[in-house]
């Protein structure tokens, strides 16, 4: 169970999902209580052209900077967008995300790789990690850490109660964004590893799999950090222990996503049964009422 | 008794430059409690968040605690409609009356053993001392509403703002709240709470003001809460119903 981790390549993926974990789990719990899930849909996928340019620019290693400004931008873009009240959350997080993808893909499409780099881009090659990029993994998890630690209070209250926390002298719109750079950060340290596409998978799944088991926000973010640890320690097992073993191919970053997927599914009984445990139907007082005076 | 806590000088307040409610003229002194009535968008609530700077002043003046309201933030609580919170966030009623102390707190720093103590001090003060490690979303509607009161309390206001605390709020908790807003006002804190239950007001008020789009009547409870100035607010939903008393029919 552990001697397949001895093989270098297949170490630095397990401490690279090891640090994933350390900052998904956190980061994904506010993404779930701030119902970012699409929000974070829409990073993954406008920090795909920021990846191709850099990449075309500097090669691997351009990478993270292009997905930094890119990801940096879209959550300047987007926290604006939603502010206005122009458009609503959705209609405009929709329209700066399939904006980007295609400018994406039209660029990856001049190369006559195509095919294989839009693959690497979109699902990351988490077996070819190199220590430097762990180093730069390690890095962006302390920035995102240290951001999130300071941050953390403030936007649970914003989260649980906007006028409330508007009430109290906090700034909406700076958490907002505060939230959604550290969302883009999390996307960008994440992107080489697993690509954009199932890096969601890391920022929803997990925190929605913890909720079912507990309605403390600090157990759900260990819950989430160990859920990733096990999917990944898992993920990667299984596609070793496939292709070794078995002579089949099971794409190791897939084989991560599916356990956590397969946790989610497995804890949602218990989630569902917890629910009606405590939720009593609330009282209410009927409203259209008469007075006397 | 030194500064008014709230003077509004021909004030209106809106958005987008529109006024919601015009010809606001009201002072209230330390410890006094003030009512806004009036029907269903009277702009009660926009009165409310024009006190917290969250809605512009777009004529007039408007001077809280002595600045301007947006200044006066750190020393004005507000207590929101229980509704618009999400009952499913995972949180427990002693963390929702701890964001009460957040600003003193300061970002990042733990929480001391005072402000604990303050958040016990205060679910107890509202009758709710055996409760705060309950989920906030298991509460019934008025224990969240007192779990509310509880996080403005730890803050020490001198200026405390309720929007609309006694909807879907149970008897017991409805009397738990009363209590606790006189010893407020009592101990010098102004209260200003909207409503639409005439009878809150009547009982809990020392000043009522009558909204609806303007001001429509301000002054001691049976001075501004009479059948004429009712049916002036409330258009043709007030019906006189004999014997001098008014029933309102809310659209």
């Amino acid at each position: 169970m552990i001697e397949p981790f001895t093989v270098p390549f297949m170490g630095r993926a397990l401490a690279e999902l090891a640090l994933l974990a350390l900052i998904c789990g956190p980061v994904s719990v506010f993404v779930f209580v701030r119902r970012l899930s699409f929000v974070s849909d829409a990073l993954t996928h406008t920090v795909f052209p920021g990846v191709v340019i850099g990449f075309l620019a500097g090669g691997i290693e351009g990478i993270v900077v292009g997905a930094l400004v890119a990801g940096v931008v879209t959550a300047v873009v987007l926290t604006l967008l939603t502010r206005g009240g122009a458009l609503s959350d959705d209609a405009s997080t929709a329209v700066v995300l399939t904006a980007m993808f295609s400018i994406g893909v039209a660029l990856v499409s001049r190369r006559s790789s195509y095919t294989s780099d839009l693959t690497s881009f979109l699902f990351g090659r988490i077996l070819t990690v190199t220590t430097r990029q762990l180093a730069e993994t390690a890095v962006l998890a302390v920035v995102i850490l240290g951001f999130l630690l300071i941050g953390a209070r403030a936007l649970i209250f914003r989260t649980f109660d906007p006028a409330g926390a508007a009430a109290a002298g906090y700034r909406i719109a700076w958490l907002d964004l505060w939230l959604n750079i550290i969302v883009a950060l999390v996307v960008v340290a994440a992107v080489r590893a697993v690509g954009t596409i199932l890096v969601v998978a890391l920022l929803i799944v997990p925190a929605a799999a913890a909720r079912m088991l507990t309605a403390r926000l600090t157990g759900m973010a260990v819950l989430s950090t160990g859920l990733i640890l096990l999917a990944g320690y898992g993920g990667l097992l299984a596609s070793w222990t496939a292709s070794v073993d078995y002579g089949v191919s099971l794409t190791s970053a897939s084989a991560v996503v599916l356990l956590l997927v397969l946790a989610y599914l497995l804890l949602l009984p218990i989630g569902v049964l917890r629910q009606r445990r405590v939720r009593p139907v609330p009282a209410r007082r009927g409203s259209p009422h008469e007075l006397v005076g | 008794m030194g500064e008014a806590a709230l003077r509004y000088a021909g004030v209106s307040v809106g958005y987008h430059g529109t006024p919601v409610l015009r010809e606001v003229e009201l002072t209230l002194a330390g410890g006094q409690r003030l009512a806004l009535v009036g029907p269903n968008g009277a702009g009660k609530s926009t009165l409310i968040k024009s006190i917290l700077g969250l809605v512009p002043v777009l004529a007039g003046t408007a001077t809280v605690l002595g600045g301007t309201p947006a200044g006066a933030r750190h020393r004005t609580g507000y207590v929101p409609q229980t509704d618009s919170l999400d009952a499913d966030f995972p949180i427990t009623a002693a963390q929702v009356v701890m964001m009460g102390r957040y600003r003193r707190i300061g970002w990042w720093r733990p929480t001391r053993a005072v402000d604990r103590r303050a958040v016990r001090e205060a679910l107890d003060r509202v009758g709710l001392a055996d409760r705060g490690g309950s989920h906030f979303g298991i509460l019934s509607g008025g224990q969240r509403q007192r779990v509310l009161l509880a996080r403005a309390i730890v803050a020490e206001p001198g200026l405390l703002l309720l929007d609309e605390p006694f909807n879907g709020v149970d008897a017991v908790s409805q009397d738990a709240i009363v209590r606790v807003l006189r010893e407020l006002s009592a101990a010098g804190t102004a209260l200003v709470l909207s409503t639409h239950d005439l009878t809150v007001a009547r009982e809990l008020a020392d000043l009522v003001c009558l909204l609806n789009g303007r001001q429509w009547a301000l002054g001691p409870p049976a001075e501004a809460l009479t059948g004429e100035s009712l049916r002036r607010a409330y258009g043709g939903h007030a019906i006189d119903v004999g014997d001098g008393r008014t029933v309102l029919v809310e659209p």
